[in-house]
């Protein structure tokens, strides 16, 4: 066997790249897949808490790096999935406490095991990013419809673009507001697109139950009922290979909505 | 329901009208970003940019009258594809004589300036520098074949302006 080594990255922080990572390795946990996900964000690690797993951390990678344990020892599994296991960044150190060599060789071994290694990035790009790059050969690139995102996303994939190792590179535009964009007050996932002149694999809409998915230490794609966690689910089918069209956040979902719609029109009139 | 879609509608419609009148937060926010990335691209800073643009209002206007303000100069991307895209609005053809002397001015200057060159170069130097004297040669050559054939057009977009 020999897994598919994906980068989550962003240049900007805050606009979605641990969220994203935690949701689309347990997507693709759900669909069958063995998934390790390494959060190499040494010093600032949150994948753990997305996840629900910050008790269960006994070993990180720092200390797989430094052979206090072996690296099957470091990994921990999901609560709910047994397929879905996470290498955990070590808290107390800094991102030169692991290097490009030692995670290209982590990634390797890795690879023998599992389908997907997900590699979750830290923001910014000096050498954590660098040290996350480089056992990947492929890459999500992580914007929201916001300037600042579009410019550092842009940044982060002419970085891409120089690196040999890197096959392919596909964008996820994150907090997407639908209502925002038909008044003309965000940018559309077609400009950003368009701006960015990239592949897009995902779309996903701003979703308050995100806010609340994270304080429960549980992924969105769990909630079968919620649009983002769709969304993160169909980002998931697409990396397996299925053709899965984008969901159309335009049009509000089940008929609940469309009575609401239709009295926000009514309330509208008023003013 | 369908008084409120058409409500909806109608408001929608004044609501563009609206919009188009000034220009929305979104297109500010692409146009901005269409600019800022092409800069961070091509390492073309504000300043270079602007340099570029004096120095193509320099050389333009030796053929055509235009308004130097107005002239933009702007990064635009198409696809994969950086293109310069320059815009010069003409505000009248000049006449040959004009033209005549613009150039004859510009082919002073240049001899000026490669006499005042040759003199400072030291001897190292001297053969680059007849390369580039034959090259301004060469200029001048083909700019002094390329003026009598524009001549003819000016000339006739003036009598079409004159009409």
């Amino acid at each position: 066997m020999s897994g598919r080594v994906i980068v989550i990255t962003s240049g900007k922080g805050g606009v979605g790249k641990t969220t994203t990572n935690a949701n689309i390795g347990t997507a693709l946990a759900r669909a069958g897949k063995k998934v390790v996900m390494i959060d190499t964000d040494l010093g600032l690690r949150n994948l753990d808490l997305l996840l629900g797993l910050e008790n269960r951390i006994v070993y990180t990678i720092v200390d797989v790096v430094e052979e206090r344990c072996k690296l099957k020892q470091a990994l921990v599994k999901d609560k709910k999935n047994p397929n879905l296991c996470l290498l955990a960044a070590a808290q107390t150190r800094d991102k030169s406490a692991v290097t490009e060599e030692q995670l290209k060789d982590i990634c390797e071994k890795l690879q023998k095991d599992f389908d997907f290694i997900l590699v979750d990035c830290p923001a910014g790009i000096e050498q954590g990013f660098q040290n996350a790059v480089a056992g990947a050969s492929e890459a999500i690139v992580v914007t929201t419809p916001e300037m600042s995102a579009v410019r550092d996303a842009d940044r982060i994939i002419g970085l891409l673009e120089a690196k040999e190792e890197i096959k392919s590179y596909k964008l996820l535009i994150n907090r997407v507001r639908p209502n925002l964009i038909k008044s003309n007050d965000m940018m559309s996932v077609d400009d950003v697109v368009e701006i960015l002149s990239a592949d897009l694999i995902g779309i996903i809409p701003e979703d308050t139950g995100i806010i609340t998915s994270t304080n429960k230490g549980e992924p969105i794609v769990n909630d079968e009922k919620s649009l983002a966690g769709k969304a993160y689910n169909n980002v998931a089918r697409r990396i397996i290979g299925e053709d899965v069209p984008f969901l159309n956040l335009e049009e509000p979902q089940g008929v609940m909505a469309k009575i609401k719609k239709f009295f926000s029109g009514l309330t509208g009139k008023e003013k | 329901m369908i008084l409120a879609n058409l409500y909806n509608k109608v408001l929608g419609f004044f609501r563009q009208t609206e919009k188009d009148a000034e220009e929305s937060s979104k297109d500010t926010a692409c146009n901005r970003l269409r600019v800022v990335l092409m800069q961070d691209r091509t390492n073309l800073t504000p300043e270079l940019m602007e340099r570029m643009r004096r120095e193509l209002v320099e050389l333009l206007s030796k053929y055509v009258e235009m308004d130097k303000d107005a002239l933009e100069l702007n990064l635009e991307q198409d696809g994969d594809q950086v293109a310069l895209m320059l815009s010069i609005p003409v505000i009248r053809a000049k006449d040959e004589e004009e033209i005549k002397a613009a150039l004859d001015a510009e082919d002073e200057k240049e001899e000026e300036t490669s006499e005042e060159e040759s003199d400072e170069a030291s001897e190292e130097d001297a053969d680059n520098e007849q390369n580039l004297d034959d090259e301004k040669a060469s200029d001048e050559n083909s700019e002094a074949e390329e003026t009598p054939e524009d001549e003819p057009e000016k000339s006739d977009d003036n009598k079409e302006t004159g009409k």
